[in-house]
């Protein structure tokens, strides 16, 4: 009898199980298995928090009123026009963009510059490379650290300053807004410019040499090869590059969290940490809303505008 | 001027690499020294008394010298924040991994999800992370996942899995449909297919994404910070911690740096080859 | 006036040695081919007179003066690339007028000469087309209409017809000859295309190995090539070969071949008897019918106005060129004759022609 049951139990889950793997294998079920964790996934963490923040940008509410999110008073436009007129929104908008646009075209610039001062072999170019890219791995945190202890008053920084021009010279880099921005910058250049010298050297490598033989038998100097023949076709690849880079740096809050945690002031805040402010520590989950709802918006319209020269450059044959 | 080039090239070489290297140099040198020498004049790039009391005290209970006591956040010896990075992000990076891999293989194959998806993915890269957690603020307290080890897996997961996924697809790509309809036809399974003829045909590109994403998860910070308090924090909200302490105490400082930055320099020279690609997402081939 | 000499020149590219001691003149106005298979240096020759490769040794002389030291941009050359490697990211038009405008030439003078240039090559209706959406024999015409636009004092071209379809090719290589003899132009042309060398130059290079072969005209490379490399690279179907051994015969001088033993006709230096020998017959010049040589049919390969059939001799295999009318068998039984004239001597061991 026992015996019996075990048996049939056994078929049972057998039968079930090469069902389901039947079920599994199934063209349509196969498909629908693969791409159903990503799916969940940002549903979870995508879709229904961008829903969210919508709605919380539309209604007024902050952890501290004590009724739940979903019974807040609307404010409909509210605090979108709290933001428009929020100084201290625009100060950091402005500032994040002049870091964006000081770090990538220091990086790009430098970046550009490596890649062609470094063609060809030479003598331990492999540990070059390697040692080029560790930067990249290292946290922002810790980087941040690192140049915070480099620019400290008595700092190897300023001490080398003081050598060079004379012991007045050393400077307060934290107690003014562009010299801490300036470290803000550097910190990101020097994780940074590797990932530029890596794409931009790569893409020099992948540039057919014809065409530039070609311009050299036609008469063009070096510079010109590189201004009209080299630099156009290594187009496609610097429009990614800088595009990538602008967009992570516009995300900017670790470096600027560690040096100067915004200060003196507000006057170094990053547009990520006032949004992080506002929302974690002062609990203005509403306003923050807004906020991150505009930047959203900014972002997407500035990353279309951006990606439509590649689009254009890859027509088809 | 022939001649001269490669001199001139050797010279911005290792220029660079000066560059590149000094800072870390720096940090490694406080990491050694005693608190008499952390601002010392003129500066000196060896410890004149090298001590390891500055690695000793990041594992001890009580403020490193130098800290205002009421600092406790920085009492708590890091030990916690190490073991919950070293859960975390090996957790995340192979869950993300995973899921882009069957994401990638679906979305090349039979474009499942449509060709807007992995686009889709890409979004959680493109935006700053913070205009994520102002919703997710919201939405972790209804779920009680704030705090919570999963809780950050889980977000590390799905803000990294847009790598994996490009990476792995562009591999998956290149690799000829007739493989596997051939091992179809000799009777193995799709997901036999999958396992077995596929996945070691792209693992270079699954070994570059697990890579860049295992470095992404170890140094992520906005999200440890915002979303964890006391259970969970990682080890760069430690470092901020360090960072962020009244007082003096450049030591700690750079030892825990150090500490922090280790393991993932360990995995990258580990799996050296895969370096660059991973580092360009891909870009470089 | 644009002549070039090349003396001694040497390349090595590591251990390899790409070109081996090669001297030579090119005459002003004349199309040069420098010919022989993929390696045989002729592309790196072409590339070092571009300057694009400087030499390890040797010299290369523009009328007769030294350009070790001058760059590609002096050198006064226009050169074709094998892939044509147009400026993808630009127009016809701009593809054209760009060695005008690295220049520096006024605007009016480059749009006049460039509106010439594409009414010779019949590109005006594509001028405004990018160059990456050219067909390829247009991308053709536009690699040779931009470097002729500089006027260069040599012409420099690396397999431009490579990638063409055959019958279009023909077409382009007339036209190209035709152009080069308007322009009175010196041309330097690589091609590993015999057919083509021979159709186009005024002088032939042969190459193999980094060394010249023979130089000649086309004409004289083909009837008489000074060793047994160029003359299987010459012609097509490609020459028979035959071991032989120097005999006499009622005091005459004789070969015995596989089999056959034919009169050698008037050769003072076909050496002594027993001397080894190798026969070389082009199939055109084999004769079938009667003679000396028996064979079996192995092969017909109907070839249009002709066919090609292989033949056994002995143990070796020939091909013989002949007329369709003549109605063979797989098997059959042929008489062949060679005649003395035909008949192209090569020292067995050293592969040098016999002067005949």
């Amino acid at each position: 009898m026992v015996y019996w049951c075990r048996e049939r139990v056994e078929r049972m889950a057998g039968l079930l199980g090469g069902r389901i793997a039947e079920v599994a294998n199934r063209d349509s079920t196969f498909r629908v298995i693969l791409v159903a964790p990503l799916q969940l996934l940002l549903w979870f963490l995508l879709i229904v928090p961008t829903l969210i923040v919508l709605y919380l940008s539309v209604v007024n509410w902050q952890p501290i009123m004590g009724v739940d999110w979903w019974q807040a008073p609307l404010a409909w436009v509210g605090n979108y026009a709290r933001v428009v007129r929020d100084v201290r929104f625009w100060e950091a908008m402005a500032r994040t963009l002049g870091v964006v646009v000081a770090a990538v075209g220091l990086e790009f610039l430098l970046g550009l510059g490596l890649a062609l001062l470094l063609r060809g072999e030479f003598l331990g170019k492999r540990f070059f490379t390697s040692v080029i890219l560790y930067p990249m791995m290292l946290p922002w945190v810790v980087v941040g650290l690192v140049f915070f202890l480099l620019f400290l008053d008595r700092g190897p920084v300023n001490y080398i300053i003081g050598l060079t021009f004379g012991p007045d010279a050393p400077f307060d880099w934290y107690g003014h807004p562009l010299s801490a921005l300036g470290v803000i910058v550097l910190a990101d250049v020097w994780q940074w410019t590797p990932f530029m010298f890596l794409i931009l050297y790569s893409g020099l490598g992948a540039l057919p040499k014809e065409p530039q033989e070609a311009a050299m038998t036609l008469g063009a100097s070096p510079w010109q090869i590189f201004r009209y023949v080299m630099l156009p076709m290594l187009r496609p690849i610097i429009y990614v590059a800088v595009v990538i880079r602008a967009l992570e740096a516009f995300k900017i809050f670790d470096l600027v969290f560690i040096i100067t945690r915004g200060g003196p002031g507000t006057s170094t805040e990053s547009i990520s940490l006032y949004i992080y402010r506002l929302s974690a520590i002062y609990g203005q989950l509403s306003y923050a809303a807004a906020m991150a709802v505009l930047i959203l918006v900014m972002v997407a319209v500035l990353t279309r505008y951006a990606v439509k020269p590649m689009e254009q450059q890859q027509v088809p044959q | 001027m022939r001649g001269l080039l490669p001199l001139v090239r050797w010279v911005a070489a290792v220029a660079v690499a000066a560059v590149v290297l000094m800072p870390v140099v720096w940090a490694v040198s406080i990491s050694f020294k005693p608190p008499a020498e952390w601002a010392a004049h003129p500066p000196r790039l060896v410890p004149e008394e090298p001590t390891l009391a500055n690695y000793q005290v990041l594992f001890q209970v009580g403020n490193p010298v130098g800290v205002v006591a009421e600092m406790t956040r920085t009492a708590e010896p890091v030990t916690r924040a190490f073991i919950t990075s070293l859960i975390v992000a090996p957790l995340a990076t192979a869950a993300s991994v995973a899921i882009g891999f069957f994401a990638a293989y679906a979305v090349s194959r039979y474009q499942v999800g449509g060709p807007m998806l992995p686009f889709l993915a890409l979004t959680t890269r493109m935006f700053p992370p913070v205009a994520f957690a102002v919703p997710l603020l919201v939405y972790y307290r209804m779920l009680g996942l704030i705090d919570t080890r999963l809780g950050l897996a889980l977000m590390y997961t799905g803000f990294t899995v847009a790598f994996p996924l490009w990476m792995i697809k562009g591999f998956i790509d290149s690799v000829p449909r007739h493989v596997e309809e051939a091992a179809i036809l000799d009777g193995a399974s799709r997901w036999r297919v999958l396992f077995t003829i596929t996945l070691p045909l792209v693992k270079g590109g699954v070994a570059a994404a697990l890579l860049f994403v295992f470095i992404l998860n170890w140094t992520e910070f906005l999200f440890a910070l915002i979303f964890t308090s006391r259970h969970a924090i990682t080890l760069p909200v430690q470092v901020s911690y360090y960072a962020g302490a009244v007082g003096r105490f450049y030591g700690p400082q750079a030892a825990l740096g150090i500490v922090a930055s280790l393991p993932v320099v360990i995995a990258g020279y580990v799996i050296q080859r895969h370096l660059v690609r991973g580092f360009t997402f891909g870009l470089v081939k | 006036m644009a002549t070039i000499a090349l003396r001694r020149l040497v390349k090595r590219f590591g251990s390899t040695v790409a070109v081996d001691d090669v001297s030579l003149d090119i005459p002003h106005g004349k199309l040069v081919c420098l010919l022989g298979p993929s390696g045989c240096g002729k592309t790196t020759t072409l590339r070092m007179i571009a300057g694009l490769e400087q030499p390890t040794s040797g010299e290369i002389l523009f009328d007769g003066a030294p350009v070790s030291n001058v760059p590609p941009q002096r050198r006064g050359i226009g050169m074709v690339f094998q892939n044509y490697a147009l400026f993808t990211h630009m127009t016809t038009y701009d593809n054209l007028a760009f060695g005008l405008r690295i220049r520096g030439e006024p605007r009016e003078t480059v749009d006049g000469e460039v509106r010439r240039m594409a009414e010779v090559l019949e590109l005006t209706a594509v001028l405004d087309h990018p160059a990456a959406r050219l067909d390829l024999s247009t991308m053709q015409r536009v690699a040779l209409g931009r470097t002729l636009i500089t006027r260069p004092r040599v012409l420099l071209l690396d397999e431009p017809l490579n990638n063409i379809r055959p019958g279009l090719r023909e077409m382009l290589r007339a036209e190209l000859r035709r152009l080069q003899l308007d322009l009175n132009q010196t041309a330097v042309y690589v091609t590993h295309d015999q057919e083509e060398a021979l159709s186009l130059a005024d002088q032939v290079i042969i190459m193999a190995r980094g060394k010249v072969e023979q130089i000649g005209s086309p004409d004289g490379v083909y009837r008489r090539p000074r060793n047994r490399f160029v003359a299987a690279f010459v012609g097509s179907p490609t020459m028979n070969f035959l071991p032989c051994e120097v005999t006499s015969r009622d005091g005459e001088p004789h070969l015995a071949g596989p089999g056959f033993v034919i009169p050698a006709g008037r050769r003072p230096d076909l050496g002594p008897r027993g001397r080894l020998i190798v026969l070389g017959i082009r199939p055109e010049g084999v004769r079938l019918g009667e003679g000396p040589v028996s064979a079996v049919v192995m092969l017909i390969q109907p070839a249009g106005a002709d066919q090609i059939i292989e033949l056994a001799v002995g143990d070796h295999r020939l091909r013989a060129l002949i007329r369709p009318s003549l109605r063979l068998t797989i098997g059959q039984q042929v008489a062949l004759d060679f005649p003395s004239d035909e008949l192209h001597l090569f020292d067995a061991a050293t592969g040098e022609a016999l002067d005949g």
